[in-house]
């Protein structure tokens, strides 16, 4: 009798241990992003540009701007507005007409004056003016005025993830565009149509087996298929179709699922009050199985938050805002990458495990919040239904 | 049809009155009967159709990549290849992995693959089903309702971060006892490996403990058992399929990894790994590393990795299938 107390105290402290070990990793790894990242997060993390650079942008001015209040130093010729401090003058304001939007590069590429960079050089009517802190807020707003045509040399920061939160955003909505269309109507035609037998069983046991596959295998059927042989080339577009086929399997499998937790009873009903097939899925069966098709939706965002070997070589890894540069616009055409390939990308390529931290902060902000949200849909709908 | 009345009667010709009536009389009362029963059908055929073809495109673009990537990674293997061929028993046996001198041995990959897996699950599924026992059975109701989201957590976090996480800590760890100068090794694998599959195997392993009705403790508390010998006699028995199931499921998991093993293997070129602290290359890794730039038959060697790949895969479905339907 006594052995046995020892025996079950002795494994009652494994029990605990193990426990303690679980969420103590789960508090080193926390701990370790966080520590690690935090001083790389500043006020502009969010939305400044990643790299730093400097341009000679050309601009023509064809209208006079109005000083918007509260802004001291502002050039009513190009519309663009600027603060003074130790470091020089920065761009705060820019208008939404001003030429600064569509100002071009040597190349005739597009890079527009954008808030948060440093002025260093204006060249107008009266040659060129070096900026730095010294200089005079008068001369400055002189030189930008001082002709329609204005050349001026930007600095840009850089150290921040924004083309990184741009191109996730648009994978994101380009890859449920495509995906969650097919894979729900796929999964009402097999839970709802289609007859059960050894068919329905083939594509459910094929389903299994693709989601089951390693993201990397289809990360590299992507790159020969769509960016090589079809010549989309490294772009949102063809990172985009990859993750579609990769998400498809679980995408079905998860509305499948969520239909068949609709009670039979349900349909029942409705047909016994005369609905017909199409009637009753739209109106009966789509709406109980909506909370379940939402999560499923949300698990899939999160998934292609954390995805990175299905995108190293179709989406890219340079960290810039997918934006064609003839015309300035975004566009599915044109690479970038997203928060976790580039984290990976930093660790990988130069040791930085500091931003590869700070980028890991953002993804386990997103990746926790929809965590919850997914969390708080099912347990709320859970209840109100059944 | 409102519209083209109005003009009609705009017109105001008798011509034009005659043919609205027998517009009304005729058109509109055949409109209505097909209103109540055709139409019904034609959409109910134009619906099914609509879901035939969103399940044919989902059934048939999955299955062109598992042609695909057949016909791509087994050329090599068959006569006629444009690229030359190549030993299919080399190939799954070979220990070098040389592109520049034609050599391609995935062997000593499949034995990493291998190893660092049965190490993940060896290390990580004790250590989840404790943490799965503690959650259902031991632990007070509020401390469980805290771990227990935070175990949930724990997997939604994407694996490079634990590659990350691998990199920055456990690698150098593993440097200072190793006998090489390097910590990317085995154990450094296994280690990232195990941590990564323990939320996924907890959470489905605490699923299933939960699942064990009420009744069986009850009846084995009755005769005499301690608590500890309940969950270990008769509620974990009970619950074995959930647990294999949660198991495969990490197994899975652990073979497909590739970004998170990428920063701690250390991408070796040949050779069986001789202890834990070897640089291994699982094969995962080597489609990664090598696809940006491979062509001709170093690319379908690539593909030939990811059928091996697959084949794994699909052994894992088959075994858990057979777990799920001896459970019922």
């Amino acid at each position: 009798m006594n052995s046995r107390k020892i025996k079950d105290g002795i494994i009652n402290i494994f029990i605990w241990a193990a426990a303690a070990f679980s969420v103590g990793i789960l508090i080193a790894i926390v701990y370790f992003i966080f520590s690690n990242g935090l001083p790389l997060i500043s006020s502009r993390f969010i939305t400044a540009q990643y790299n730093a650079s400097t341009n000679i942008i050309h601009m023509t001015s064809e209208q006079t701007f109005l000083q918007p209040s509260g802004q001291d130093i502002f050039s009513e010729n190009l519309g663009i507005g600027l603060e003074q401090d130790d470091d020089g003058f920065w761009v705060n304001y820019v208008d939404t007409n001003s030429p600064g939007r569509r100002a071009i590069n040597n190349a005739d590429e597009i890079v527009p004056v954008e808030v948060g960079q440093l002025l260093q050089a204006v060249t107008g009517a009266d040659g060129q003016l070096r900026v730095d802190a010294n200089t005079s807020p008068e001369d400055v707003v002189a030189a930008l005025n001082s002709s329609p045509d204005i050349t001026l040399r930007l600095n840009e920061q850089g150290g921040g993830v924004w083309p990184l939160i741009v191109t996730t955003l648009l994978l994101i909505l380009t890859t449920l565009l495509v995906a969650a269309p097919i894979g729900i109507l796929a999964a009402i035609y097999m839970v709802e149509y289609a007859k059960p037998g050894k068919v329905v069983n083939t594509i459910r046991f094929a389903t299994e087996i693709l989601a089951g596959i390693p993201s990397i295998v289809y990360g590299l059927f992507g790159f020969l298929v769509f960016v090589n042989t079809l010549h989309i080339g490294q772009s949102i577009l063809a990172g985009a179709l990859t993750l579609m086929i990769l998400l498809l399997p679980t995408m079905i499998r998860t509305t499948e699922e969520a239909l068949k937790t609709v009670p039979m009873s349900y349909r029942e009903a409705s047909y016994g009050l005369g609905a017909n097939k199409i009637q009753t899925i739209s109106k009966v069966v789509l709406p109980s199985a909506i909370p379940g098709i939402t999560v499923g939706v949300i698990l899939a965002i999160g998934r292609i938050v954390g995805e990175s070997a299905a995108l190293l070589m179709t989406l890219g890894t340079f960290a810039r805002l997918p934006v064609n540069m003839s015309t300035g616009n975004l566009s599915l055409r044109e690479a970038g990458t997203t928060l976790t390939v580039r984290a990976y990308v930093e660790v990988n390529e130069s040791g930085n495990v500091e931003m590869a931290a700070a980028i890991g902060i953002v993804i386990l902000v997103i990746v926790f919040a929809l965590n919850i949200i997914s969390k708080l849909i099912s347990r709320k709908f859970s209840k109100a239904n059944y | 049809m409102v519209e083209l009345s109005v003009k009609l009667e705009e017109e105001n010709s008798v011509e034009c009155a005659l043919f609205l009536h027998y517009f009304e009389v005729e058109v509109l009362s055949v409109e209505k009967e097909m209103s109540v029963n055709q139409r019904r059908v034609m959409m109910e055929k134009l619906f099914h159709g609509i879901f035939f073809t969103a399940a044919s495109i989902a059934v048939v673009s999955v299955a062109l990549i598992i042609i695909f990537i057949f016909s791509r990674g087994l050329q090599p293997f068959f006569p006629g290849n444009e690229f030359g061929n190549y030993n299919p028993i080399s190939f799954l046996t070979g220990l070098n992995w040389r592109p520049s001198f034609g050599t391609f041995g995935i062997g000593y990959m499949i034995v990493s693959s291998l190893l660092a897996t049965l190490g993940a699950i060896l290390l990580g599924v004790p250590i989840a089903l404790l943490t799965a026992v503690f959650l259902a059975e031991v632990a007070p109701k509020r401390l469980a309702a805290i771990i227990q989201p935070a175990v949930e957590l724990l997997a939604a976090i994407p694996s490079v971060l634990y590659g990350v996480f691998g990199f920055a800590i456990i690698a150098p760890a593993v440097r200072n006892i190793s006998p090489y100068s390097t910590g990317n090794s085995l154990l450094a694998v296994i280690l990232v490996l195990s941590i990564m599959i323990l939320p996924t195997i907890a959470s489905i392993c605490t699923t299933s403990i939960r699942a064990v009705p009420g009744y069986y403790r009850e009846g084995s508390l009755a005769l005499g058992a301690s608590k500890i010998q309940t969950i270990f006699k008769v509620v974990i028995p009970s619950a074995k399929s959930g647990i294999l199931t949660a198991i495969v499921l990490g197994v899975g998991r652990a073979i497909g990894e590739t970004m998170a093993v990428i920063l701690v293997a250390g991408n070796s070129e040949g050779g069986i790994p001789s202890s834990i602290f070897s640089i291994i290359r699982p094969l995962t890794v080597n489609i990664a590393l090598e696809m940006g730039y491979a062509a001709g038959m170093q690319q379908q060697m690539l593909f030939s990795t990811a059928v091996v790949l697959i084949i794994f895969i699909i052994i894992i479905n088959l075994v858990l299938s057979k777990i799920q339907k001896k459970a019922g």
